[in-house]
C-alpha cells in the first residue's frame, strides 16, 4: 500500500510539476524534493501543497511540518498515510 | 531613424478611473483625504477563498453592451484625459500606447461559467476574440483612429512601459501628442491565482509596514496625455507637469520574486534620474510600487535605501495601494497620474495604514498626506518575471535645462534566426524562404536545444522562442545581458489559459495553480525568456493580432533609439495551440495560406555598437513605419526605390490589399518575394518576412522594402544596404 501511495506521488510529480525530462521511475524516493535534489522551487511547493490536499484529502501545514512532509517522495507517502490514518 | 526631437515632454491632460471613483482630480483628492477603496468583492463570487477584498470599481455609468469591463475603465480615462487637454476628436497626429495584463478577461469568465461543458471549444473563442490587443482596437474604433498604437505588457509595469514607450513616439516624431497608460478589470484569473500564490492580504494590504500580508486587488484605468513642449505651446493646452525621465529594465532573477537586495531596482532609479538630468537631492517624492507583499517591499525598501539612503533628509515615500488596491496592468499609469497631481498640487499622498514601518530609516508619508512643495518625483513599478519601470515627473514649475545629448546612430538588423520547420540561423533561413515550396509541417522538438530545468515550465511558444533568441544573439557574438527584448504574439497561451480557468470554473477559485498562473499573463514568454537567457535590459511582451511581429520591430527599435539598451532582441512567436488551431478557420486570418506555426527573433541595435564587435550587420533599417487608414503622404518608407531594377518587395499577409492600395508607386514595379506560399499563415509570419529581407540585403539587393497589412494597418520596414567599410 505504502509502495503504491509512492508510485502515486511519483506520477503526480511528474504530470502536475511540468518534469517534462522525467519518467515517475527517474525519481529517487529519498532524495530531495527540493533544491539539489529534484530541482523544485516555491512555487512548486505550493502546488503540490493544493494538489496533495485535493488527490488525498490531506492539508499539509505550513512551516517546519510541512518542510519535513515535502522532504522526499518516501516522507511525502509516510506523512500522508499518517495523516489518512490519524 | 533618429530621434528628431529632444525638447521636453509635457503632460497636457490626465485620466483615471479607479476604486475612488471616475475622475483624476476627484479620486485624488480622495486618495489625499484618506479614503479607502478596499471593500468585499462583489463583481463575482469569491467566498472560496480567504481574502475576499478588493479595490472594484463602483457606481460606473451604464456601459455600451458590446464593451468589456476593462475597455470601457480605458475609455473612461482616455476621454478624460483628452477631454482636459483639449485635443479634438480625431485630430491627426495622436498615437495610443496602452499597457495591460488581462483585457477582457472577465467577461470570457463569465462565458465559460455560463455555458455548458460540451461547448468546449465554442467557450473558448472569447479567448481569441479577446486578446491583450482588443482593448487597443476598442479604443482605435471609439477615439481614433489613431497615428499609432500598441499594446504593451510588462506584467505589473504595463501601464509604466506603455507611458515610456509614448516619450519615444513623441522625440521620434512618430506621432504629435500620445495617449499612454494602462487599464485592467478584475477578473477570476487573477483573483484566483495571486491567492494561490500566497501573496494575497486577507486584510487591506498595508504596504511597508511590519504588519503587512500581502496585497489587495483592484482595478482600473489611468492615461496621460503626453506631448512635445513645442506642440503644447502651439496649442496654448495649459502644461500639468512633465515627464522629464524614465528607465526600463529587468532583473533576469526569478519569477514570482523579487531580487531581494534590490540592486537592479535601484539601479533604474539613479538612471531614470540621470535621464531627466536631475541628481538624487532633486526628488521630493516616490510613490513607490509597495505592493504590501512581504517580498515587494522588503526589495523596494533595500533599492530605495541604496538610492536615498545617504540624504539625511530623506525623501518622501508612498504606496497608493493601500487606497486603490493594486491595479495590476493599470497600476503604472495609475500611479503616473497621482504622481504627477501630488507634483501640481504640493501633496505626498498618504500611505493607508502603515504605523510601523519595517525600515525606520525611509521617510513614508504615513496615514495623512503631507502638505509640501513637490519638484520632481518618481513612480515605481515592478512586475512578475522582474519587468521594472521607473517614470521620473516634474512639476508644471520646472525650469528648462538641457537635457543628456540622445546616442545617434542608425539602426542595423545584425542577425536572424527562424523557427519553422526547422530552427534556422542566418543564410539558412533563406533557402527555406526562397526555394521550392513545400507544405509547411510543424516545427521540431521546441525544447530541444534548452536546458529541461531552466525550462521546465515553458510552453511549447515559449520553447521555440528561446532556441530563436539564444541563436539570434550567438549568431549576432552578443551576450545576453543588458540587451533588451520584445516579443510579439496576437493570442498568448490560449491552450494554457483555458486549462487554468477550467479548473476555477469546475472546481471553484481555490482550485488555482499557483505555479501555472504566473506563465499565462501576456508577458510571461517574455519574462521567462529574460530570465532564461539572462537578459536585464528591458522585456517587453506586444500584441498586435496579425502585426505583431512588426509591432515587436517597432517596440525594440524605440528601446534601442531611446538609449534604453545598446542592442535588443526583436521576436515573434505563434505557436501550435490546439484551441487556436481547432478555431483558426472559423474566424481567424482571412489568409488562404494553410495554418502553421513560427517565429523567430532578429537582433537591431545602433550601428556603433555592431562596429564595436566588429560585426558586419546584415541591413541597414531605413525606416519602420505604421499607416492606420491610408497611407501617409511623407513617408519614408513608401518612398520611389534609389533603383527600380534591383530593389526587392518581401510580402507577407494582406498582399494583395497592399498591392492595390500602392496603386501606381514604383514599387508595383520591382521584383516581389512572397513569403506566405512558403510558410503557410501565422500570426508571426511577418518576422519571417522582416528576416528574409535582413537576409536578402545581405546578399546583394541594395534597397528593400517589406510590407504586411491586417485590416486598416499596413506595416512599412525598409531596408538598404550597409556601406563597405
Amino acid at each position: 500500500m505504502l509502495a503504491a501511495l509512492k508510485d502515486e506521488i511519483k506520477q503526480l510529480l511528474v504530470s502536475e510539476l511540468d518534469l517534462r525530462s522525467k519518467q515517475p521511475a527517474d525519481i529517487d524516493e529519498a532524495a530531495p524534493l527540493f533544491g539539489a535534489g529534484l530541482g523544485l522551487d516555491s512555487l512548486d511547493a505550493l502546488q503540490l501543497a493544493m494538489l496533495v490536499e485535493e488527490r488525498f484529502g490531506v492539508t499539509v501545514p505550513e512551516g517546519d511540518a510541512g518542510r519535513e512532509a515535502f522532504a522526499s517522495v518516501n516522507a511525502l507517502a509516510a506523512f500522508v498515510m499518517r495523516a489518512r490514518e490519524g | 531613424m533618429r530621434l528628431a526631437s529632444s525638447q521636453r515632454i509635457a503632460i497636457t491632460g490626465l485620466g483615471m478611473v479607479s476604486a475612488l471613483g471616475v475622475g483624476a482630480r476627484p479620486g485624488f483628492a480622495r486618495l489625499c483625504a484618506g479614503e479607502s477603496g478596499l471593500r468585499p468583492l462583489t463583481l463575482f463570487d469569491s467566498s472560496a477563498l480567504q481574502g475576499h477584498l478588493a479595490a472594484e470599481v463602483r457606481d460606473l455609468p451604464s456601459m455600451p453592451a458590446d464593451f468589456d469591463r476593462t475597455d470601457f475603465l480605458a475609455w473612461l480615462a482616455a476621454r478624460e484625459a483628452l477631454s482636459e487637454a483639449k485635443w479634438a476628436p480625431s485630430a491627426p497626429g495622436l498615437g495610443l500606447a496602452l499597457g495591460g495584463t488581462t483585457a477582457g478577461m472577465f467577461e470570457t469568465e463569465n462565458e465559460l461559467e455560463g455555458a455548458g461543458a460540451s461547448a468546449a471549444l465554442g467557450r473558448a473563442r472569447r479567448l481569441l476574440t479577446h486578446p491583450l490587443s482588443s482593448v487597443e482596437r476598442r479604443l482605435s474604433a471609439t477615439l481614433g483612429p489613431f497615428a499609432c498604437a500598441v499594446s504593451v505588457c510588462s506584467a505589473c509595469s504595463s501601464g509604466a512601459a506603455a507611458i515610456v514607450l509614448g516619450a519615444h513616439w513623441l522625440a521620434s516624431g512618430k506621432a504629435q501628442a500620445v495617449l499612454a497608460g494602462g487599464a485592467d478589470g478584475l477578473c477570476r484569473m487573477t483573483f484566483a491565482g495571486f491567492s494561490a500564490l500566497g501573496l494575497v492580504d486577507p486584510e487591506p494590504c498595508r504596504p511597508f509596514d511590519v504588519r503587512r500580508r500581502g496585497l489587495t486587488l483592484g482595478e482600473g484605468a489611468g492615461f496621460l496625455l503626453l506631448e512635445l513642449e513645442s506642440s503644447a505651446r502651439e496649442r496654448a493646452a495649459p502644461v500639468l507637469g512633465w515627464l522629464s525621465g524614465w528607465a526600463l529594465g529587468a532583473e533576469a532573477h526569478h519569477v514570482t520574486q523579487p531580487e531581494a537586495s534590490g540592486t537592479r531596482a535601484a539601479r533604474l532609479m539613479l538612471e531614470a534620474i540621470e535621464r531627466a538630468g536631475l541628481g538624487i537631492d532633486d526628488i521630493d517624492y516616490v510613490n513607490a510600487h509597495g505592493t504590501g507583499t512581504p517580498a515587494n517591499d522588503a526589495m523596494e525598501a533595500a533599492a530605495l535605501s541604496r538610492v536615498f539612503g545617504v540624504r539625511g533628509d530623506g525623501v518622501r515615500i508612498s504606496s497608493s495601494k493601500a487606497q486603490l488596491g493594486h491595479t495590476l496592468g493599470a497600476a503604472g499609469a495609475i500611479e503616473a497620474v497621482i504622481t504627477s497631481l501630488s507634483l501640481e498640487a504640493g501633496a505626498a499622498p498618504p500611505s493607508l495604514g502603515l504605523e510601523q514601518p519595517e525600515v525606520s530609516a525611509l521617510r513614508y508619508v504615513g496615514s495623512r498626506a503631507e502638505a509640501c512643495p513637490l519638484r520632481a518625483a518618481l513612480s515605481n513599478s515592478f512586475g512578475f518575471g522582474g519587468l521594472d519601470a521607473v517614470l521620473l515627473f516634474e512639476a508644471p514649475s520646472a525650469a528648462r535645462r538641457r537635457l543628456p545629448a540622445a546616442r545617434q546612430g542608425s539602426l542595423v538588423v545584425s542577425s536572424a534566426a527562424l523557427v519553422g520547420p526547422r530552427l534556422a540561423v542566418g543564410r539558412a533561413c533563406l533557402d527555406e524562404l526562397t526555394g521550392v515550396p513545400t507544405a509547411p509541417p510543424l516545427a521540431p522538438d521546441p525544447f530541444e536545444s534548452l536546458d529541461a530545468g531552466r525550462s521546465r515550465r515553458f510552453d511549447r511558444a515559449t520553447g521555440l522562442a528561446t532556441q530563436a533568441a539564444e541563436a539570434a544573439l550567438v549568431a549576432a557574438r552578443l551576450p545576453a545581458a543588458e540587451v533588451g527584448l520584445v516579443l510579439g504574439s496576437a493570442y498568448g497561451a490560449v491552450e494554457r489559459s483555458l486549462r487554468f480557468l477550467d479548473r476555477l470554473i469546475q472546481r471553484g477559485l481555490r482550485a488555482a495553480l499557483p505555479a501555472e498562473f504566473p506563465h499565462l499573463v501576456a508577458s510571461a514568454a517574455a519574462g521567462n525568456l529574460s530570465l532564461y537567457l539572462g537578459v536585464t535590459g528591458p522585456a517587453l511582451a506586444v500584441s498586435a493580432s496579425g502585426l505583431s511581429a512588426e509591432a515587436s520591430l517597432a517596440t525594440a527599435a524605440a528601446l534601442v533609439e531611446l538609449g534604453l539598451c545598446g542592442s535588443a532582441l526583436a521576436g515573434a512567436i505563434e505557436a501550435h495551440d490546439s484551441v487556436v488551431q481547432s478555431l483558426a478557420p472559423a474566424f481567424l486570418s482571412a489568409e488562404a495560406a494553410p495554418r502553421s506555426e513560427g517565429g523567430g527573433f532578429i537582433v537591431v541595435e545602433r550601428d556603433a555598437v555592431a562596429a564595436a564587435r566588429g560585426l558586419r550587420p546584415l541591413a541597414r533599417i531605413v525606416a519602420v513605419e505604421e499607416h492606420r487608414s491610408g497611407l501617409r503622404p511623407q513617408s519614408l518608407a513608401l518612398g520611389p526605390p534609389l533603383d527600380e531594377s534591383r530593389a526587392l518587395l518581401v510580402l507577407a499577409q494582406g498582399a494583395d490589399a497592399i498591392l492595390a492600395r500602392l496603386g501606381a508607386s514604383p514599387w508595383t514595379r520591382v521584383r516581389r518575394q512572397r513569403v506566405l506560399e512558403h510558410r503557410g499563415y501565422f500570426e508571426a509570419v511577418g518576422l519571417h518576412a522582416i528576416a528574409l529581407g535582413a537576409l536578402l540585403v545581405a546578399e546583394g539587393v541594395p534597397d528593400l522594402l517589406v510590407l504586411t497589412a491586417e485590416a486598416d494597418v499596413l506595416f512599412a520596414v525598409r531596408l538598404s544596404a550597409i556601406e563597405s567599410p
